[in-house]
């Protein structure tokens, strides 16, 4: 069953991952976004993430759906608020039998959640304040 | 028929959260996107680049129906991850 959660607690790796583990999947993919502070010459020093709640989950579980049908176990948490340098940002992690289909639905949660669902970053960066990317 | 829209990111710091277009029931989502950009030539370009959702799903076709209950939100490129 998927685990899915936009909110402006902070992400324990650790935590989402034993919610991945069960003795069906041979494979778990992570990947963990955090905040950078170098975007070629731009200095960033804190991401405000904002969200349009629940449309923002409703999207989550059209991502995470078709892949729990087809074998697979989604968790994917997102942080709101005010985040430092280093902070996490998003957890996407996809536990499978095998890591051929825990790598592919990792990447392709993570890549369409950075199209479909209704979060936005507002960089404070050293010169001026920038909306997304 | 008023309209409330919701806003978010660029659009809802230069606008507020929500603002209030006069359309009729029968629309377009060009016409929702003008109104927009009739309150603030600033957001122009972030509008003609973002989404309408009704009721939280994404609209694809170009003209709509609106009833006074329905959840209207314009939602700029988005940016998580």
């Amino acid at each position: 069953m998927h685990y899915l959660r936009i909110s402006d607690q902070p992400i324990e790796v650790g935590e989402l991952y034993e919610k991945l583990v069960a003795p069906e999947y041979g494979g778990i993919d992570m990947f963990v976004g955090t905040v950078r502070q170098w975007t070629g010459p731009v200095e960033t020093k804190e991401i405000e993430y904002s969200a349009y709640h629940p449309m923002a989950e409703r999207q989550l579980e059209k991502l995470a759906e078709p892949i729990e049908a087809a074998g697979g176990r989604v968790v994917v948490a997102h942080r709101t608020g005010r985040l430092k340098l280093t902070d996490i940002a998003v957890f996407v992690g996809v536990a499978a039998p095998h890591r051929a289909e825990a790598f592919e639905w990792c990447r392709y949660i993570i890549d369409t959640l950075k199209q479909e669902v209704p979060i936005w970053k507002k960089e404070y960066d050293t010169d001026k304040v920038r909306w997304g990317n | 028929m008023k309209i409330s829209v919701k806003l978010f990111a660029f659009l809802g710091d230069q606008l507020g959260p929500v603002v209030t277009i006069d359309l009729p029931t029968n629309t377009t989502v060009a016409a929702i996107k003008n109104a927009i950009t009739a309150l603030d030539p600033l957001v122009k370009e972030t509008v003609e680049n973002s989404r309408l959702a009704i009721n939280q799903e994404f609209i694809n076709q170009s003209e709509i129906t609106l009833n006074s209950t329905d959840e209207v939100a314009l939602i700029p490129p988005v940016s998580g991850g």
